[in-house]
């Protein structure tokens, strides 16, 4: 040990360094007590067996060690003995685990950086649900130490389960990949974050935003009219608020009490608490617009802050470059801790780097003095320095479509929480199309259920997410656009028509602008948005159904309710003066009445009004057909200067046929209604799962249309081939087409088939032949040409010559070179063809005895 | 027409005729109901005139709200007495004997109008019908096609009818026009194709480019001046046209003939621009400023308004509510009235009713009472601050007229130095620069010598003092107006109110009697 011979200088240096780590070291004295009578073993042990894995078709990389790897180990090595020589009560660092192959691999190396090709994994919070959902978590063989192996995140992926450590390694190549400056963390966490028990938090679901107040600037006017001034009694007043003081000092105290029971709820005292190893990724702040530092806790994909309490102190953490141990004091777990690797003091570095930020550099100078005086060998120094990360030994990671897909191993995840169950399926999975359901009780122990939540996924009737409330008995099933109708939200306690029931709708989808229509046994509330008439509400009232059938609005149809009142209300149409914009109307049925109401003027309070009493049947008969009784008008502002009544019976003709056609209208939202019930039946009875037609695995039809044209093809090619290559037909034409030959005729068709290649393959050849001669016959004319005429040519002429030539040039090669080819392959082909005549079918039987 | 044709007899549209053919249009029933009641011929948006020998168009004057005349087959000879039909959009006198398009400048709103078979000669004074779309001027007696050019101004006119024109017997009579109404979709009946108009424009482009490059520039002078006027129209508003500039200080020399004499004088010229260039600064200051109080102005009162109209908006909501909240009680309560078993009942409750009704009237009244004392108190400290802002503007205006009254002092007592020493050289015959003579003239007599730069100076001061009255009396007024306008506003509202509360205190009790009279007493 090269520590032994330090001088006295150095020793003295050194103390100083210990008495400065050994604050931070405090925590850990109690691991030494504690660890020696109890080692706690998980009560759940995998099933599954690591040693089976089959490791013989993993890549050489993984069984052995290249020469930079070993040189890593003994550096890696190197820094361990300083480590433990400087801070002896610290737990030994997490340097270099055995991998699957039970070869020694650095921490770093493990980690891979890979880009997958999915779009939800670009971003971090999409690469940690995928991690979370994917792998099945293994607690630690011991939660006091960090494990002795570190598998390759291949392997991880490939059994689909893994350790805390390996869920980080994983999430951190992928984070690194994707951008993040992201590092797998060791250190210490709280026995619910280690072991995912998530019974104490609440579910993410049922969180609610926090509302951000909104604050609205209002600018004080000076002109304000000053409020009346206050007759109420001060006494009074003082003598309530010390009353409502008191009640609430009362509720307080009941609420205290209700705290004291919820803190039963809270766990007890763990014994190994602050000991417990997990292992995490930390994301630092500056790449990917990531404002400030955060956890991400692998097992569950949520992100911590780094102040959360859950998270108890920081051993080391690495990326894929380097390896960093924490010399900062985590007494008050992670809250104090500070995120700058560069900062020597607090992080202490293995690898001097030099791709590092040049504040870093700088430090790392630092660094190498104060830690290196341990060090003798300067060789070695220097070496260290120089020395960059090898790459990973990793083989890439890679994710298929349909892994990615299914998510979960399985397919499905059930993952509890405080007073509620999440279970999770992979699309397709269900033939409902469910992909998520959180059961929320009303006890800790979950017996009584409170609601049930169930999201949905590709179904073809939109359905998105459903609500069933066990206490109020509602379903609440929430559509994407898309849907028949435009449905969106559907409120409902039974499918029987006429029962209490709400929709809504994408009004915007829809010609009659609806957005709501609320529905009980005797009356309908429907809710409009951006109609041209302006309309936006509208009220019907039925009574009993079928007591008189000469109820006016039975008439139409005997089996649906009678409509008492139908009420609309109007925004304001600014195109109109207000006293003629009609702001309620009511139809009285039964009372054979209408009322208007109108618009207010400006600065007015009262607003005008008109009551029609129509017309009954006594007075039909007279010939009067409008009188001034039937209409009561209040005009306000003008002084009674009654409108002709001429425009009152125009009005009132007007209105009697908006009445009769708002009846229709009711009719038919009332149809509508059912039609839609109708049609969900229909589509819950049969559920049917839409399939985009991108997804060619799934998509059945694709699929088939796919075979089909490629069996298709395959039929058509090979008839195709067969043709092309009968070389016999133009001689078996010649003969007829004989079922049977003799052996003479098969030998004549023999030599008459390669007779004639014969005669091909020399025609081709004297083709080339007569080719070159000409081109050459040409090149010697034009040169002759050049020749006699080149004291008269200019320079240009002379250029084009040269151009000219080298082209003839250049043809003549090629010639000549397929000239030889021809000559070189000929007689191969011709044996080729004779092989292949021997083997043909047709004439095998005659020729293979010859 | 039961009339044979040569005898007919022409009419003057009548008080009668007009009845008839309004009471024609309605239907049966309601024409009954009408006639009891009898026609307003100002609710009338359409009439129909045709066929009725009429010669001469007269008495329409009533029907203000006419939307639709129709004059045709007639025998009119001019378009007159439709000044005031100015709501009219469509207007149909085809098949008259009219020869000059006239009358028609009132009619803004016109977008359809038909002179089809008349015997006019030229398209003229259409200038104000900017909305007209359908235009229809066939069988007539047009000769030079070049009329058409006329119909350019005419931005939203989409279909024309010229057939039957004599100048449609012209070979490019349809490119012609295609090209000068590019916007023109359907010619005489006929959609105009886009072949079609591509080949009129590469035929007449020669004659359309620098008709379009005119009007362009027509276009942009006008916009140009808009501007201007505006951008005056606004320094006229904040009291300081014209003082950006050395507008002041010219009109000062303009009518100073005794001035442009003296500048002669050695010396004088310089004297004179650096007088004007300190003139002008104090202007442009006096300019900028007077822009920066007239922001301020406009500032205060849009705050006034907004308070108001939150006070107005909080006093109606107030209302409303106690309104509201006495319809939805009283409603059962007369229905109780209606439906009592026994008259003594009813006139109990129609007692308690009517004293409900009273008390309704006090609340609204004592609302109201409280809401005038409110915007009184508004009101007043508006005016004071308004009085504050003004005082402030018009001393600093004075201040800077001060300045200006300063500099022409100065200015004058210099010139007088300088015209004195001119004086008594040229006494002396020391002058050796060449005067006009009657400048020369001058410098014989002290005494007129002074005078008449007394008078100059005196001219000038009254100047800078009218210009300072100016500005001052439309400060002023303006201040009365804005103040006097909101304590107006504020009567009217008051007025309105009451009378708006009594009005529906009268119909609540109207209502109340008319049910008494239904319940017959026992």
């Amino acid at each position: 040990m090269e520590v032994l011979e330090e001088n006295d200088e150095e020793e003295q240096r050194e103390e100083e360094l210990m008495k400065a780590l050994e604050i931070s070291d405090e925590p850990h004295n109690i691991e030494t007590k504690l660890s020696v009578d109890q080692v706690f073993v998980p009560s759940d042990v995998s099933d599954f067996d690591w040693s089976s894995i089959d490791i013989s078709q993993l890549p050489s990389s993984y069984k052995t060690n290249s020469p930079r790897e070993k040189k890593l180990l003994r550096i890696a090595d190197h820094y361990l003995q300083q480590y433990t020589h400087l801070c002896p009560d610290r737990k030994p660092l997490f340097l270099y685990p055995v991998n699957e192959c039970g070869i020694k691999k650095f921490v770093s190396t493990t980690v891979r950086p890979t880009l997958l090709p999915y779009t939800e994994l670009y971003h971090w919070d999409g690469c940690a649900s995928f991690v979370c959902d994917y792998l099945t978590m293994e607690p630690l063989k011991s939660p006091l130490i960090p494990p002795s192996l570190l598998y390759s995140p291949t392997t991880i992926l490939k059994y689909q389960r893994g350790n805390c450590f390996d869920f980080s390694v994983l999430l951190c190549s992928m984070l690194i990949g994707a951008g993040y400056d992201a590092y797998c963390v060791n250190g210490y966490a709280t026995h619910d974050i280690c072991s995912l028990d998530e019974t104490l938090e609440v579910c993410p679901l049922l969180r609610k935003p926090q509302e951000v107040p909104k604050e609205i600037m209002k600018k004080s006017n000076k002109y304000r009219v000053k409020s009346s001034p206050d007759m109420q009694s001060k006494f009074e007043l003082q003598q309530e608020a010390k009353k409502k003081a008191e009640t609430e000092a009362t509720h307080k105290n009941e609420e205290r009490g209700e705290e004291k029971v919820t803190e039963v709820e809270k766990p007890t005292h763990d014994p190994l608490y602050g000991l417990r190893v997990h292992a995490w990724v930390l994301v630092l702040s500056g790449k990917r617009e990531v404002p400030e530092p955060f956890f991400i806790n692998p097992f569950t994909g949520n992100s911590h802050s780094t102040m959360d309490e859950h998270f108890l102190g920081i051993e080391s953490v690495w990326n894929h470059k380097n390896y960093w141990v924490n010399m900062q004091d985590c007494r008050n777990g992670c809250k104090d801790l500070i995120f700058d690797l560069g900062d020597t003091v607090r992080w202490e570095i293995m690898l001097s780097e030099t791709d590092k930020p040049l504040q870093v550099l700088l430090d790392a100078e630092e660094e190498n003095e104060l830690f290196d005086r341990n060090m003798d060998d300067i060789q070695e120094e220097e070496e260290d320095t120089s020395f960059a990360m090898p790459p990973s030994w990793v083989a890439p990671i890679q994710i298929s479509p349909r892994e990615f897909e299914t998510r979960c191993s399985q397919g499905k995840k059930v993952i509890l929480y405080k007073k509620a169950k999440l279970e999770k399926w992979a699309p397709y999975l269900n033939r409902n199309g469910l992909v998520k359901r959180l059961t929320v009780y009303a006890d800790l122990g979950c017996t009584e259920v409170v609601e049930v939540r169930e999201w949905f996924k590709n179904r073809e009737d939109m359905l998105d997410m459903r609500e069933l409330n066990k206490q109020t008995q509602l379903t609440t099933e929430y559509f994407s656009p898309g849907h028949l109708l435009g449905l969106k939200v559907h409120i409902y306690k039974s499918m029987e028509p006429e029962t209490e029931r709400v929709m809504e709708f994408y009004n915007e989808a829809r010609v009659d602008g609806l957005q709501k229509r609320a529905e009980n046994a005797s009356e309908i509330k429907e809710y409009f948005v951006g109609r041209d008439d302006f309309k936006y509400f509208q009220h019907t009232e039925f009574g009993k159904r079928g007591k008189k059938i000469s109820v006016a609005g039975a008439r139409t149809d005997i089996n649906s309710r009678p409509i008492v009142q139908m009420k609309e209300c109007f925004h304001r149409n600014l195109e109109k003066p207000a006293d003629e914009d009609v702001a309620e109307r009511v139809f009285l049925i039964t009372e054979e009445m209408i009322h208007l109401t109108y618009h207010l003027k400006d600065k007015y309070i009262t607003a005008s009004k008109k009551d029609f009493f129509k017309p009954t049947e006594n007075y039909r008969k007279q010939s009067e057909i409008m009188t001034p009784e039937m209409c009561i008008t209040y005009q306000a502002g003008s002084s009674v200067k009654d409108k002709k009544l001429l425009h009152l019976y125009k009005l009132l003709q007007e209105l009697t046929e908006e009445e009769k056609q708002l009846k229709q209208q009711v009719r038919q939202s009332e149809a509508e209604v059912l039609n839609i019930l109708k049609i969900r039946e229909n589509e819950e009875a049969d559920i049917k799962l839409t399939v985009s037609i991108y997804n060619t695995e799934r998509n059945e039809k694709r699929k088939q249309q796919y075979e089909a044209t490629k069996n298709a093809m395959e039929d058509e090619f090979p008839v195709h081939e067969e043709q092309d290559l009968d070389y016999l037909a133009p001689f078996l034409i010649q003969i007829g087409h004989p079922e049977k030959m003799t052996k003479g005729q098969v030998l004549r068709l023999r030599d008459d088939c390669l007779t004639d290649f014969k005669n091909r393959l020399i025609a081709k050849a004297n083709i080339i032949q007569a080719r070159f001669e000409k081109e050459v016959e040409e090149l010697k004319k034009k040169n002759q040409q050049f020749q006699e005429n080149q004291s008269q040519l200019s320079r240009e002429e002379e250029a084009v010559f040269l151009a000219d030539y080298s082209e003839t040039m250049f043809r003549i090669h090629i010639v000549a070179l397929r000239l030889n080819r021809e000559k070189q392959t000929a007689p191969q082909k011709y044996l080729a063809l004779e092989e292949k005549l021997r083997k043909d079918p047709r004439l095998a039987v005659h020729l293979s005895h010859a | 027409m039961s009339q044979s044709y040569n005898s007919i007899k022409p009419n003057v549209i009548d008080d009668e005729m007009l009845q008839k053919a309004v009471e024609e249009r309605l239907p049966e029933d309601i024409g009954k109901l009408a006639k009891r009641e009898g026609i307003d011929f100002k609710d009338v948006t359409e009439l129909q005139l045709s066929f009725r020998n009429i010669l001469q168009i007269d008495n329409l004057w009533q029907f203000e709200n006419l939307t639709k005349l129709q004059l045709d087959n007639n025998i009119i000879e001019k378009i007159e007495a439709l000044e005031s039909l100015v709501h009219l959009v469509w207007l149909d006198l085809s098949f008259n004997n009219i020869e000059v398009i006239e009358g028609l400048d009132t009619l803004v709103k016109l977008q359809d109008l038909s002179l089809y078979n008349n015997r006019i000669s030229k398209i003229e004074h259409m200038d104000t019908l900017q909305e007209l779309q359908i235009f229809s001027i066939g069988k007539n007696n047009l000769t030079a096609l070049e009329d058409v050019v006329y119909l350019r101004r005419f931005k939203k006119l989409r279909t024309l009818n010229l057939t039957g024109n004599p100048f449609c017997e012209e070979e490019q009579y349809v490119l012609f026009v295609v090209a000068h109404i590019p916007d023109l979709v359907y010619l005489d009946f006929k959609l105009v194709s886009d072949t079609t108009r591509e080949l009129a424009v590469s035929k007449y482009h020669y004659l359309i480019d620098p008709l379009e490059h005119e009007e362009a520039q027509a276009l942009a002078q006008l916009e140009e001046k808009l501007a201007k006027q505006k951008e005056l129209e606004y320094h006229k508003t904040a009291f300081v046209e014209y003082l950006n500039g050395s507008f002041l200080f010219d009109s000062l020399y303009a009518e100073d003939t005794e001035a442009a004499k003296l500048a002669y004088l050695p010396g004088v010229d310089d004297l004179l621009q650096a007088y004007r260039k300190d003139f002008v600064s104090v202007c442009e200051n006096l300019f900028n400023y007077g822009l920066k109080e007239y922001e301020k102005r406009e500032a205060e009162v849009s705050e006034f308004y907004k308070g108001l109209h939150e006070a107005l908006t909080a006093n109606q909501q107030e209302g409303r509510k106690i309104i509201l909240d006495f319809e939805n009680r009283n409603k059962e309560r007369l229905d109780e009235i209606h439906h009592a078993t026994s008259y003594n009942i009813a006139e109990s409750k129609r007692a308690e009713y009517n004293e409900d009704i009273l008390q309704l009237s006090e609340t609204l009244m004592t609302l109201e009472m409280q809401t005038v004392d409110q915007l009184e108190e508004l009101i007043k400290d508006f005016e004071k601050n308004i009085a504050v802002i003004a005082s402030t503007f018009i001393e600093n205006v004075k201040g800077m007229m001060a300045q200006c009254r300063d500099l022409e002092n100065r200015h004058h007592e210099k010139l007088l130095e300088i015209s004195i020493n001119t004086l008594e050289k040229s006494v002396k015959n020391e002058l050796d620069e060449d005067l006009p003579d009657d400048v020369r003239e001058l410098l014989v007599d002290k005494t007129t010598l002074v005078n008449m730069v007394n008078t100059s100076h005196n001219v000038h001061l009254l100047k800078i003092d009218m210009r300072e009255c100016d500005i001052l009396s439309n400060t002023y007024r303006w201040q009365a107006s804005v103040t006097g306008k909101a304590f107006q506003n504020e009567i009217d509202r008051n007025r309105n109110r009451v009378k708006e509360i009594f009005q529906y205190i009268d119909n609540l009790q109207e209502q109340l009697d008319s049910i008494e009279l239904l319940e017959p007493p026992e």
